[in-house]
């Protein structure tokens, strides 16, 4: 069994245990400058979004990163923040998933699913997803990411919206090598 | 700003309201129309999100601006009706009134439209109606998987036909190319591939098929096809033209060579296609709509409760609208009535009202104009008054002025008896001070003996002749002329009397002084006439005596009978004198002066030839309280005199008239007249101009009319002769 197909597995495992959404097993690694975040989304790929997204409606999430030093108490330890798209649209006639994946609005990934498991795993699951790059970070500082996800938005008395979000998950930290 | 300009923008307001009434209406009808149309449209549009969302929120934020347009509306009224403002209890109820009329109907009809919405949304998504869309879906989707696995079937065996090693050398792959088309048509297939793994080999197309051009093969497919042996997929061929339906598969050849890849495909018809794929997007748009069914609900919830709002605000903007119409020209007459109030009568209302109210605001400003003019009036008589009473301010200070210089003495007694005023001269007369006579009482100011007399004079009657009155005041015996009049009040009537009060003792003594230095000299000259031939007739005797004596017989008997007449004469100018100043005071009795003229002029009937004696006696003459003695020896000595200066032809007519509380006896004459510089000294003793006589007969007639309280004046008797007019009180008073 492969990686994706066992994370997978494990999601639907959590999934099926019910629960807020919530993002797990943050984790980020350097690749030279380049930040890599891996990280999956529990509980967020409901029956409802599944419904909404096989009636032909667009619909995902929006992941919130922001990258950080390593100084929780200093007013500069915010450094950036991006922002992760992922849009899912079922056509029909061909029976296929289609995935668009935007960072920051521009489009990275674009993907033909048929299966479902292979949609909810690539609009909940990333692995060495590249986040942020280090440009002149300093060797002396440690630096990790917190993220959390926008769902849908919800309703407050069948017709006013309200933004729904998970909670702030804070990644390992990492110290930049030359 | 005017209160016209404030009507006309209110007129503009009015058809301001009217449009917005029409765009309301406008915009219902667009609602309802996109409502009715929306159930044609694709419903790809209709469950589109983001028209969801707009729609949601451009109600929410509509249901937010009317909602503070409402309660702005509610808040004005309330601060209004609690600042006291005119109208803001009328304004409430007729909002009250609007609101609550269209409330309940609106609110009815708002829950019961609500709960048939909701009752169709629930329909919509029904089971019947669920399981033909979802039939019609299986049943395109089961003709797409008929063919897919069809095709697959036939890769699959024609996977396995191909050994892998065919391909191995360039003349096995041609052979297996010769070889494809055949295989097409064995299988019936619009569309055979053969891969090698995912390396393109050679593909064949049934040339009626439609294709127009060998389809794309998505490497994904390919990838899946060779990873999992088998692999379908529907695309869209070149030219758009109906859908490929392609199945893929290959195979593990024994000894675990993989064999070559068979791709066949199948084109549907564009119309069984279009049928298909109207099928499926019909199904999806049902589970679309299945999916939003809760936001359709809310979005048309929320459109009811827009119109709801919107006929609440119209409600209540109308209720507001026909206030403020109403009110408006209320408002105007009610400050009109507080600034008029304050005084501001140019203001006039200018509410160009076409209804009841322009009568009304027409009335008040009527009202208004003639409150100014008759203001304008009773300013104007007002300074006039406030002139007239400067004037009469002036002249009474004048009037006091005159009346505090002037030598005679004035009182002015109110009708109740009480002195109003009193000059100087009458209390330096009186021996009074001011606060002694002013504000009292007469009969209490002049309550003692002496002045008790003057007092009884006040009760004359009017137009009583001045009388005269003699006081002890101060120790000093003082005469004074008094004249009582009426002090006439504004109807006519008499308001009280005024008394003015001359001294007359210097007169009178300076009179007397003179009367007696004339009588002297009247009485010496009458002695010295007779004591000249007195003298002349004694010296001649003497004379003669010297002489010897001769012919003094002769001259003894004349000259003493001339000194005999002459003493005879100076005894009559004696006696007559002593007459004169021995005469007594009138006896004064009720006496019938008719009698008295006729008795009198029987005594002159036939005196004079040609001269005519004549009586006038009138008829209400009566009785007169006077001495009829010496009123008959009045009348003799004024017709002895009228008789002496009338020649023939000539009358002489003596009239008897009651004037009134007097009597007037009259006694004209045809006669010489009298020289105007005689008539100053006619009443005094020893004048005379008639060549005889003693002179002291006007002197005694003077004498009597005064001891009467009565007055003698002498007028010219036109053409020619004189007037004596005796004016006596018929009630006979007698002066001190």
């Amino acid at each position: 069994m492969g990686l994706r197909p066992a994370l997978l597995l494990v999601g639907l495992l959590a999934g099926a245990g019910g629960g807020e959404p919530a993002i797990r097993d943050l984790s980020i690694s350097l690749d030279g400058p380049r930040l890599l975040a891996s990280f999956r989304l529990e509980n967020g790929f409901s029956d409802e979004l599944l419904a909404r997204i096989e009636s032909g409606l667009p619909s995902g999430f929006v992941y919130e990163l922001e990258l950080k030093r390593d100084r929780k108490r200093w007013s500069d330890a915010h450094l950036g923040a991006a922002r992760l798209e992922v849009v899912a649209m079922y056509n029909a006639v061909t029976r296929e998933f289609l995935v668009n994946i935007k960072h920051d609005g521009r489009l990275i990934e674009s993907r033909t699913l048929q299966e479902r498991a292979d949609l909810e795993a690539s609009m909940t699951q990333f692995a060495a997803f590249q986040a942020f790059t280090l440009d002149g970070a300093s060797e002396r500082e440690r630096y990790l990411i917190r993220v959390r996800v926008e769902l849908a938005p919800g309703e407050v008395l069948g017709f006013i919206p309200v933004r729904r979000t998970s909670s702030w998950v804070e990644s390992n930290k990492v110290r930049p090598r030359r | 700003m005017a209160l016209r300009e404030k009507f006309e923008r209110r007129r503009k307001d009015a058809r301001w309201v009217a449009a917005a009434y029409g765009v309301l209406l406008l915009l219902l009808t667009v609602i309802y129309y996109l409502v009715q149309r929306g159930r044609d449209l694709p419903s790809i549009l209709v469950t589109n999100r983001v028209l969801l969302f707009v729609l949601r929120n451009v109600n929410a934020l509509l249901i937010l601006i009317i909602l503070f347009v409402l309660a702005r509306n509610l808040l004005k009224l309330w601060l209004e009706r609690r600042s006291r403002v005119l109208g803001a209890r009328f304004k409430t109820k007729l909002v009250a009134t609007y609101i609550g009329l269209s409330l309940v109907p609106v609110l009815i009809l708002f829950f019961y439209a609500s709960e048939l919405l909701q009752g169709a949304i629930d329909r919509w998504f029904s089971g019947s109606l669920r399981s033909v869309l979802e039939g019609g879906y299986s049943i395109a989707q089961s003709l797409q998987e008929e063919i897919a696995e069809r095709n697959g079937r036939d890769a699959a065996r024609l996977a396995r036909a191909v050994p892998a090693a065919e391909l191995d050398t360039p003349e096995r792959r041609a052979a297996v190319v010769r070889r494809l088309a055949g295989w097409r048509l064995e299988i019936g297939a619009d569309f055979l591939a053969l891969y090698d793994g995912t390396e393109f080999v050679q593909a064949v197309v049934d040339p009626s098929s439609g294709l127009e051009d060998l389809p794309e093969i998505a490497r994904p497919f390919l990838l899946t096809a060779v990873d999992t042996g088998r692999a379908t997929r529907v695309v869209v061929p070149a030219g758009g033209r109906g859908r490929l339906i392609l199945a893929g598969a290959t195979g593990t050849a024994p000894g675990g060579r993989s064999r070559p890849l068979v791709v066949v495909g199948t084109l549907l018809d564009p119309v069984t296609a279009a049928r298909s794929e109207d099928l499926i997007q019909s199904y999806q748009a049902y589970r679309q709509l299945e999916v939003q069914k809760s936001q359709f609900k809310a979005s048309y919830l929320l459109m009811f409760v827009l119109v709801t709002l919107l006929i609440l605000l119209a409600s209540s903007w109308m209720g507001l609208f026909l206030a403020r119409r109403l009110m408006t020209p209320i408002q105007a007459l009610a400050e009109g009535t507080r600034r008029i109030s304050s005084g501001d009568l140019d203001h006039r209302i200018e509410v160009a009202a076409d209804d009841e109210m322009a009568g009304v605001v027409d009335s008040f400003n009527l009202m208004t104009g003639e409150l100014a003019r008759n203001r304008a009036v009773i300013e104007t008589k007002q300074r006039e008054l406030v002139s007239a009473n400067r004037t009469l301010a002036e002249e009474r200070a004048l009037v006091g002025a005159i009346l505090e210089n002037l030598a005679a003495g004035v009182l002015a007694l109110g009708a109740d008896g009480r002195v109003l005023a009193a000059n100087g001269a009458a209390l330096r007369m009186l021996h009074l001070r001011e606060a002694e006579l002013v504000g009292r009482p007469i009969a209490e100011a002049w309550a003692d003996p002496e002045r008790t007399r003057l007092a009884a004079l006040l009760d004359a009657p009017a137009g009583s002749p001045p009388a005269q009155v003699s006081l002890v005041l101060g120790g000093e015996r003082r005469t004074f002329e008094a004249k009582v009049t009426d002090l006439p009040d504004a109807g006519g009537g008499s308001a009280g009397r005024v008394l003015v009060l001359e001294d007359l003792t210097e007169l009178i003594r300076a009179q007397k002084l003179a009367t007696w230095t004339e009588a002297a000299r009247r009485i010496a000259h009458e002695i010295k006439n007779p004591l000249t031939p007195i003298r002349l007739a004694a010296e001649r005797l003497r004379a003669r005596h010297r002489q010897g004596g001769e012919g003094l017989d002769e001259l003894v008997e004349p000259s003493v009978d001339i000194i005999v007449r002459e003493v005879g004469n100076m005894q009559g100018l004696v006696d007559e004198f002593s007459r004169y100043a021995r005469m007594p005071g009138p006896q004064l009795a009720a006496t019938a002066l008719d009698r008295v003229v006729t008795e009198v002029l029987a005594l002159y009937r036939d005196v004079k030839p040609g001269v005519e004696v004549a009586a006038r006696v009138g008829a209400e003459l009566g009785e007169a309280w006077v001495d009829p003695e010496q009123i008959r020896r009045v009348l003799i000595n004024l017709i002895d005199n009228a008789v002496e200066a009338t020649e023939a032809p000539g009358k002489i007519e003596v009239a008897a008239e009651r004037h009134g509380e007097s009597i007037e006896l009259a006694v004209a004459d045809t006669g010489r007249g009298i020289a105007p510089e005689d008539r100053d000294k006619l009443f005094l003793p020893f004048f005379s101009r008639k060549g005889r006589g003693t002179g002291m007969g006007l002197a005694i007639v003077h004498r009597i009319v005064s001891d009467h309280a009565g007055t003698i004046r002498v007028e010219d008797n036109p053409p020619r002769g004189t007037i004596f007019r005796v004016e006596l009180p018929a009630g006979g008073r007698s002066g001190g």
